[in-house]
């Protein structure tokens, strides 16, 4: 009804062009990497390496232990050599594994690479499980949950949309690895019991949907679905609605929908294909103030700094460091934040003052916020601590996608009233 | 190296409530260059400056008012100014008022506006009501006088159709009708004296769409309030029996399509949600027909638009809560308010009814006291014979006569004398008539001499009998005597002093 609700979305421009066609540049690790001990908001992991023990890239080093399950790699050679609180790239100081690197990159099989075709669904579920496969989108949520019990699924959604502004990273992990999206997209396919997949892709990335498309033209099962330039494309919600027209209440699995992103599928190929775990990831370092603009395959632990230091170091005294992309992403205070799993891309961006004006009342925010809610709305009830209508505004929807900053003509922090009214809320529920 | 903390999104849309004002600004200003145009090339330098100063003195005041409230609150001149945009609200404000309005009941409807239709509730942002349209409900109110009698005074198409009862059923009478504004084309494009700015829906149209796709407003407004005026007055039409032409006559006229683009849609007033604003938008439209056809008011946007100003907190309590999971609510809303407004507008058809227009009712002239042709009353300024024709037995004399404006009026600042006719009949030695070929004096008063009543009094009199007289008419002493100098000047002239 585009009568009685705004477009629930909005095309922005996205700065892919600073390193789009840029080489992808391997930066090693430095003396230590450091691996983030929390998975989710959970930081209940068991670490299964004592101080002194030496490891290999590949190396099951610690593991999440309560409802669900993820094992968590070495990504160097080396040796253990205790932990060390820091800040995380959710901006929270959180325990890290420290492991001095020896440099040698030497590897060990973390599991035994199985053939997808022979094995069975509830194998290759196991197999997900045990390989640490942890959706690539920026959450970090362990993939084999989707698929333990897939009843009713039809459609397979592959997410290669990237709508962050800046990050080109998974276009370019695309390019270079077609056959093992392809690959890790049938073993998911499998996986799910659905007929089909559709690999989500923006309209705008023409090369890539032809090259996709002479790629797949021995599996129909797999489709190229494009998507517009808008921004959230790539949300779970935003995008079912696009492919399907339907709406769902708390899992796509209701409107009979698996989604997983496309790094994820290729995360997946290589550990069905080489026995090996997530522990390298091709991330974009962008923005107005990085001297050199790239997307950098980096093992995982490697602290921004060093990146950055590789890329020609910052291009002002005054940056925002953010991890991920501008939009969703959050500042961190300092580049000492170390490069995980899950994580896409680090924004580097010149410090802009913002001058904002009084609300005009305009609706914009209304109009794209792609969860359906009334930010300003929400803004004023906070400001007027009104539970009872933050309540029926269902603040607790928002996912914090920043689009109605964005518009607002008068530049003021939209997002973060909604963020307070959710965090209102939640004292008010623990009471 | 610094790094700097800031909430997240650090990514922000290229446009800005400035960009918006500045867009406007223009779109405003394109539409008042129509209008100076307009006045310029039809009516000459003296309308078109006076179109100038209008808005010259909206702005001024507009400027003095929000300076005077900085300084009074003691805030910081150039940013307050910056954050106010009160120069929007000036030029609304005048787009809105006729080229006859006075500077001064402009000047107080600016303060009005400003003042109290925005800073007293908090400035920008926090106004109830759209500022533009209380300063001119506040000139309608006070200043009914305000527009001096002049070339506008013949009546607008709104006021016209007021006057019939916004009905007319006899196709011949709808052209002949329309024929007096041009016909629809022209009011269309908007070659007529009215508003400043309103009267060009074509050049409205134009700027809205553009403004509308560079997102300054939002397009659902002007949409569904101009086309849900297009629906009720078509049912109008389909119920009475009238042509296309009286649904595009609603279009057409009036502010209609200026309040629709530039008074609707001002974010600050109407609804923050799209399903609120089309609600708006459908209230605004029902109440304008209503008022239009119904009320004793030529014409109702501005009212409709103050009204549903008032009613957009409820409206926003109406459609508030989880967008996605109310579309149903929000239909229902909808419909029922169309449904209300058709039931409302359908019955008000009842009541309508083509009101001839009245013929202009004569003055009744009565005749009191008597005046003596050649008497002491006419020797007193005498009047002057300007030409003389004779034809045959019968002289034609062209008479110049001082009357009341002349001799005792202050009303007028450029008082002409009355031309009267004296025919005279040399060889009966008779006056034969005695008419005006051009009468300047008091309306109302002094142009009841001007009726056959008087003037018949002198056709058969001998001209020379000096008791000849006729009687005064009844209020219209001077001008009476005026007309009887005018005859012994004329027979003076034929007789010989």
């Amino acid at each position: 009804m585009p009568l009685w609700i705004g477009p629930m979305r909005k095309h922005i421009n996205g700065q892919k062009e600073l390193t789009h066609h840029n080489e992808i540049i391997r930066i090693d690790a430095g003396k230590y990497v450091y691996i983030p001990l929390m998975n989710g908001f959970s930081t209940n992991i068991e670490v299964l390496v004592s101080e002194g023990d030496h490891v290999k890239v590949g190396t099951l080093v610690a593991k999440r232990n309560d409802n669900l399950i993820v094992p968590m790699f070495s990504s160097v050679s080396g040796v253990v050599t205790g932990k060390q609180t820091m800040m995380h790239a959710i901006l929270k100081p959180i325990e890290h594994l420290v492991i001095e690197n020896d440099g040698k990159y030497e590897f060990e099989q973390s599991f035994a690479p199985i053939d997808y075709k022979k094995a069975s669904r509830e194998e290759l579920v196991d197999f997900m499980m045990n390989a640490g496969i942890v959706g690539c989108g920026g959450a970090g949520f362990p993939s084999y949950i989707k698929y333990k019990n897939p009843t009713g699924i039809h459609t397979l959604i592959i997410n290669a949309v990237e709508c962050e502004p800046y990050i080109t990273a998974d276009f370019r992990h695309i390019e270079l690895s077609m056959d093992d999206l392809i690959l890790g997209t049938k073993a998911m396919l499998k996986m799910s019991n659905a007929k089909k997949a559709l690999i989500a892709i923006k309209s705008n990335k023409k090369e890539l949907i032809v090259k996709l498309k002479t790629a797949l033209a021995g599996s129909p099962e797999i489709q190229v679905a494009e998507v517009p330039d808008v921004y959230p494309m790539g949300w779970e919600r935003t995008l079912v609605f696009e492919l399907t027209k339907k709406r769902y209440d708390r899992l796509p699995s209701e409107v009979g929908v698996v989604c997983n992103n496309a790094t994820t599928a290729i995360a997946f190929a290589e550990a069905l294909r080489l026995g090996k775990p997530l522990v390298e990831k091709i991330i974009t370092i962008s923005g107005d103030g990085i001297k050199n603009p790239a997307n950098v395959s980096v093992p995982v632990g490697v602290k921004t700094s060093e990146i950055v230091e590789k890329l020609g170091g910052y291009t002002a005294d005054e940056v925002l460091v953010i991890a991920g992309g501008p939009m969703m992403g959050k500042t961190i205070p300092n580049d000492s934040f170390v490069v995980t799993p899950y994580g896409n891309a680090v924004t580097i961006l010149k410090t802009q003052k913002i001058n904002d004006v009084a609300c005009l009342r305009c609706g914009r925010c209304n109009d794209t916020c792609p969860a359906g809610l009334l930010p300003v709305r929400i803004n004023n009830a906070e400001k007027a601590n009104d539970i009872e209508t933050l309540e029926k505004l269902r603040s607790d929807q928002c996912i914090e996608c920043g689009l109605c900053s964005y518009v607002c003509p008068s530049k003021l922090d939209v997002t973060e009233g909604v963020r307070r009214a959710k965090r209102l809320m939640q004292l008010r529920a623990k009471k | 190296m610094k790094f700097t903390f800031r909430v997240s999104p650090n990514y922000r849309d290229s446009i800005s409530t400035g960009r918006i004002m500045r867009e406007l600004t223009i779109g405003l200003l394109v539409i008042y260059a129509f209008a100076l145009y307009y006045y310029f090339t039809s009516y000459g330098t003296s309308y078109g400056i006076h179109a100038l100063l209008l808005m010259v003195t909206s702005l001024s005041v507009a400027f003095a008012t929000e300076i005077a409230w900085a300084l009074f609150l003691k805030k910081d001149l150039r940013s307050f100014l910056k954050g106010s945009y009160p120069w929007v609200t000036a030029i609304i404000l005048t787009l809105m008022v006729p080229i006859t309005m006075t500077y001064y009941a402009l000047g107080i409807g600016t303060l009005f506006a400003l003042l109290f239709g925005k800073l007293l509730f908090g400035g920008f942002g926090q106004n109830i009501f759209n500022p533009a349209a209380v300063g001119r409900a506040i000139i309608l109110a006070s200043f009914a006088g305000a527009a001096a009698a002049d070339i506008t005074t013949s009546a607008t198409p709104t006021t016209a159709m007021e006057q019939v009862g916004w009905m007319i059923t006899k196709p011949e009478l709808a052209t002949k009708f329309l024929a007096q504004f041009g016909g629809l084309g022209n009011l269309l494009v908007g070659f007529y004296p009215g508003s400043l700015g309103e009267t060009s829906k074509i050049l409205i149209l134009v700027v809205g769409v553009v403004l509308a796709l560079r997102h300054v407003l939002d397009w659902k407004v002007p949409a569904i309030y101009i086309g849900s005026v297009f629906v009720f007055a078509s049912m109008i039409a389909v119920i009475k029996g009238m042509g296309a032409w009286y649904p595009i006559f609603h279009l057409a006229t009036g502010g209609l399509m200026f309040g629709a683009f530039f008074m609707a849609t001002d974010p600050v007033t109407n609804p923050t949600s799209a399903s609120g604003r089309v609600i708006f938008a459908l209230g605004c439209a029902i109440l304008t027909v209503l008022i239009r056809v119904k009320a004793n008011l030529p014409e109702g946007v501005l009212y409709a638009i103050l009204i549903m100003n008032m009613l957009t907190p409820m409206i926003e309590r109406l459609t508030e809560g989880w967008q996605i999971k109310l579309a149903k609510k929000y239909t229902i809303a909808f419909v029922s308010l169309f449904l209300v407004g058709s039931l409302s507008i359908g019955a008000t058809t009842f009541a309508m009814s083509y009101k001839a227009p009245a013929e202009e009712a004569k003055p009744t002239v009565t005749l009191g006291v008597p005046v003596l042709i050649f008497g002491d009353d006419t020797a007193l300024s005498p009047a002057e014979v300007t030409s003389s024709v004779a034809e045959g037995d019968v002289v034609t004399i062209t008479v110049s006569s001082k009357g009341y404006a002349m001799l005792e009026s202050e009303y007028d600042e450029n008082p002409k004398p009355n031309i009267l006719i004296v025919k005279i009949d040399t060889v009966k030695k008779t006056i034969v008539s005695v008419a005006f070929s051009e009468f300047h004096d008091t309306k109302n008063i002094g142009d009841k001499t001007n009726s056959t009543t008087y003037l018949d009094q002198f056709t058969g009199l001998s001209i020379t009998d000096p008791t000849a007289s006729v009687d005064t008419v009844t209020g219209a002493t001077f001008s009476s005597v005026s007309v009887a100098r005018a005859v012994r000047a004329a027979i003076d002239s034929v007789v010989g002093k």
